[in-house]
């Protein structure tokens, strides 16, 4: 079986559990453990990527450089990676910053089907040539031919690699082949899979990614990440060397997820009825923090908010239309 | 009895916000279309128009230029590149233009801030150049001036929209930094704060979402009653020119230090779709501004 590359989110994706308040300490002392378990990349930074410390999706208690630098220097063998939305980081403000702190690997995201968003940022990194990966985000919501053709744009701007993202923790396993499988049958392009736990399948379709032939594959130490968290990350090991797709020892990376338990025990994900009826809906995981706010400050069952927020369809990005929601719920 | 003085107008541009500022303003008892100016014959736009605009152009600016002397000023929705190349023409022959291009070569302007911010005057020359800056720029303006206007030591200011995707054309998806670096500038001017943030988010639901943008503004002290006061004032400045333009969640304190305020943007539906509000917003301020214009220029002849 092809081995796959092993994406460590714990420091982006982490983040979202956080609230965005991850510190370089942390991050130096998380970085050098992972050097040591050989993790192919660690992605560090706000949960929704560069620039993206804001009002609308939080701001960040250490800046972008700060965070970036403490990884950097902490790292030797392991790749440095970050998450781009185009529409929060600009080229000039975020990329070429970011280049310069030493980051191997660019991911640049858009919504499933905005690729096309995209093609700016993707050729500026694959023009001077960069490792640049293309991120289809809450990719549950387009059908598989429509995920192709957007993979297709991101292949012909420069990325090497398409990473599906199940953002809402929406997909079973049977999902997750179906995609892995189009894509790699129909383009010329290697192919990431980045699951959410609200069903509780993350480990599950990473797995199932890996059988179809995703070489990359992400998970976070103890799942820590938006909602319900990722596929935890020690366990995709565990699994992966009693089914041979993995090849790595898994003691360095049980070394991180206690790092992570033993720092951050009172913010760990979990799946819950709540996360568990947003990834039946269908609904980003990030959304949890404002959803649970909203819900308390106007006194709504956080659970009928989920469902408003699914049947309008937010994507990634729309935190401020949830206090509009939940007060339009209470004006019925 | 008052006359309506019209003004002789051309359009360049042919696409979504060329073809709707068209229709509009054939119907708009101030102005006179005698022009619409694409760049290719078998342009969609131009055929729409060829029963009411006595000129079409298929060859660019070239075309145009014969005919300068019988115009008074001109709406550019071409491109960026494009408008560098026609304010050189136009400039030179005393045209007032209004840049719906994010060139950043016209002064910035929205109407309803007319006054209220130190720059955002008219230019009483014949060749002007007001630039609509962008739809989140447009959009954010009026909560930017009333919450600016109530808080004392800004601290950081932030913009973020959300549109339709079915409303963002190919320029707009090739073009999300410029138009992230042009709303910001306008953030500064409005708010004097250097620490700025725009934030655009495309949404490709389906019934399409109507335009959105939200506004935090963090201060020493922020006067929330002021604030909303001013908002509200501002908020029917606007829905003048742009009907659909509305306050959902009025200025509150989002925390400590912070107020946020969103408005949401329904379009006229003329010949884009009422979604399009991002669009709409652009074009009613393109128009409001023409009218401003040309009426300050009317009275400083007459003067």
């Amino acid at each position: 079986m092809t081995q796959a590359k092993l994406y460590d989110v714990t420091l982006r994706d982490g983040n979202h559990a956080l609230r965005h308040t991850l510190s370089s300490n942390f991050v130096s002392e998380y970085c050098k453990k992972a050097d040591e378990s050989g993790v192919w990349a660690v992605e560090v930074g706000h949960g929704n990527g560069l620039g993206a410390s804001s009002y609308l999706v939080g701001k960040s208690a250490e800046s972008d450089k700060t965070l970036l630098k403490a990884a950097k220097d902490s790292l030797q063998k392991t790749k440095l990676a970050v998450h781009v939305i185009p529409g929060f980081a600009t080229i000039k403000r975020d990329l070429i910053p970011a280049i310069d702190h030493g980051v191997d690997i660019f991911r640049i995201a858009t919504h499933v089907s905005e690729a096309d968003v995209s093609q700016k940022h993707i050729e500026f990194l694959a023009n001077r040539g960069l490792t640049v990966h293309g991120v289809l985000m809450m990719s549950h919501m387009i059908d598989v031919q429509g995920l192709v053709r957007e993979a297709s744009l991101m292949k012909n701007y420069g990325a090497s690699t398409v990473i599906l993202m199940d953002s809402a923790g929406y997909f079973i396993p049977s999902d997750v082949a179906e995609r892995v499988t189009a894509i790699r049958d129909s383009l010329d392009l290697e192919v990431g899979f980045h699951a959410h736990n609200n069903l509780g399948l993350g480990v599950g379709n990473a797995l199932t990614a890996i059988h179809q032939g995703a070489s990359v594959i992400d998970g976070a130490s103890m799942g820590l990440g938006a909602g319900a968290g990722n596929a935890q990350l020690e366990s995709i090991v565990a699994a992966g060397i009693r089914e041979s797709s993995i090849n790595l020892g898994v003691s360095n990376f049980l070394g991180l997820s206690t790092l992570v338990e033993n720092t951050y025990q009172d913010k760990l994900p979990r799946t819950t009825s709540s996360s568990t009826q947003s990834g039946l809906a269908g609904v980003f995981s990030g959304y949890a923090p404002q959803v649970y706010a909203a819900a308390e400050e106007f006194g709504l069952d956080s659970k009928i908010l989920w469902s408003e927020v699914a049947s309008r369809k937010l994507v990634a990005g729309q935190e401020s239309m949830i206090r509009e929601i939940a007060q339009d719920l209470m004006n019925l | 009895m008052i006359e309506t003085v019209q003004s002789r107008v051309a359009i360049i541009g042919t696409g979504n916000i060329g073809t709707d500022l068209c229709y509009r303003l054939i119907r708009d008892k101030r102005f006179e279309v005698i022009a619409l100016v694409g760049r290719r014959s078998d342009s969609p736009g131009l055929d729409m128009f060829k029963d009411d605009v006595p000129n079409l152009f298929s060859n660019g600016i070239e075309g145009l230029t014969p005919i300068l002397g019988s115009i008074q000023g001109v709406f550019d929705a071409s491109s960026a590149y494009n408008h560098k190349q026609h304010w050189e023409v136009l400039e030179t022959s005393n045209k007032w233009v209004i840049d719906l291009t994010p060139s950043k070569i016209g002064k910035p302007l929205v109407p309803a801030l007319m006054n209220k911010v130190p720059t955002m005057s008219l230019q009483k020359k014949l060749s002007s150049n007001y630039s609509m800056v962008t739809c989140g720029g447009q959009s954010s303006a009026p909560l930017l001036c009333a919450l600016a206007s109530a808080s004392v030591g800004i601290i950081d200011v932030e913009v973020s929209s959300s549109i339709a995707a079915l409303s963002a054309g190919p320029a707009t998806r090739l073009n999300i930094d410029p138009y992230i670096e042009s709303t910001e500038e306008l953030i500064t001017l409005i708010t004097g704060c250097k620490k700025v943030k725009a934030i655009l988010v495309l949404n490709p639901s389906e019934p399409p979402v109507f335009m959105r943008t939200t506004v935090n503004i963090s201060a020493k002290f922020c006067d929330l009653d002021r604030a909303n006061t001013i908002t509200q004032s501002l908020i029917k400045d606007v829905q003048k020119y742009v009907p659909g333009y509305e306050l959902v969640v009025e200025p509150y304190l989002q925390s400590k230090n912070t107020v946020s305020a969103t408005v949401k943007v329904k379009g006229a539906g003329f010949v884009l779709p009422e979604y399009a509000g991002n669009l709409d917003i652009i074009n009613s301020a393109a128009v409001e501004t023409a009218a401003l214009h040309a009426g300050a220029m009317r009275i400083e002849k007459a003067i």
